[in-house]
């Protein structure tokens, strides 16, 4: 994956819901910049790095996160592979539980009519 | 991640053996109408349910190695983990003991003892209530013992 598309990837992890207008907002990049970069446009520095501020932003709203990222460095150098194995299958399921209340949302289409 | 989160693995206990339309695996499993159906959408994808558009059940040609998948000890251990780890953040109503009892040999065989009582007693009401009770309104209980020294190794060990 370029590091384009890992940037948008990370970014959309971070805020899933959200309309081309409100990350045009947040990253102060043109609604219609924005519409093309998800749509595979080349991106420029100066808007990687917006994208990327973003999602540092917020990731520094949680204090938890740099935490998490130091235990698994150590995690990385001191605990077994077995152990380690048990550590991710614990924070996959975690994503994973949370996930299901955010992926796909169910089109009701009892009440809809052709117009 | 190997196997089934507690969620999914909810979802197919609901549908047993059984054919459900979705708002029966819903009232079964009382997850939210959202979640249910993603969950049962994850596992149309990995091909562990099938669906006629109405109904949904579990697939007949489960490939044995997702039955491993499914079945596993490593993954099913990882799932009551989940479970246990929900029972002790319950905000309301949590009963939960643990302790480090000292026990002599005596003390001991009754213990095990009365586990197996109480292990045959949960049986007798499961079986006797099964058919009745929705999945959303059973209750998980869990049990374990073992020696404080073991266990402290174990852990030192890293497995």
């Amino acid at each position: 994956m370029s590091l384009q598309k890992k940037t948008l990837f990370r970014y959309r992890q971070y805020f899933p819901q959200e309309t081309l207008r409100e990350t045009s907002a947040r990253t102060g990049i043109q609604i219609t910049r924005v519409f093309r970069l998800f749509n595979g446009k080349t991106m420029k520095v100066g808007e990687l790095e917006a994208f990327e501020a973003a999602v540092n932003l917020r990731i520094a709203e949680n204090p938890n996160m740099s935490l998490l990222s130091e235990a698994v460095e150590s995690a990385g150098a001191i605990l077994t592979n077995e152990e380690l194995a048990k550590v991710t299958d614990y924070v996959q399921r975690k994503v994973k539980a949370r996930s299901f209340s955010r992926m796909y949302i169910r089109n009701d289409y009892t009440n809809a009519s052709i117009a | 991640m190997k196997g089934l989160s507690s969620l999914e693995r909810a979802v197919l206990e609901c549908l047993g053996k059984k054919s459900l339309t979705y708002d029966e695996v819903q009232f079964q499993s009382g997850l939210h109408e959202n979640v249910c159906f993603n969950i049962l959408q994850a596992l149309i994808i990995r091909g562990i349910i099938a669906t006629d558009g109405m109904r949904y059940r579990i697939s007949d040609n489960l490939s044995p190695l997702i039955q491993e998948e499914i079945n596993g000890m490593s993954a099913k251990l990882a799932e009551s983990m989940e479970i246990i780890e929900a029972v002790l953040d319950q905000p309301d109503g949590r009963n939960f003991k643990f302790a480090k009892i000292a026990m002599d040999a005596r003390d001991e065989k009754i213990f095990l003892a009365m586990l197996s009582n109480l292990e045959s007693f949960l049986l007798d009401a499961h079986k006797k209530a099964e058919p009745m009770v929705p999945l959303k309104d059973r209750k998980v209980v869990f049990w374990g013992v073992g020696e404080v020294s073991t266990l402290m190794h174990q852990m030192i060990r890293g497995r």
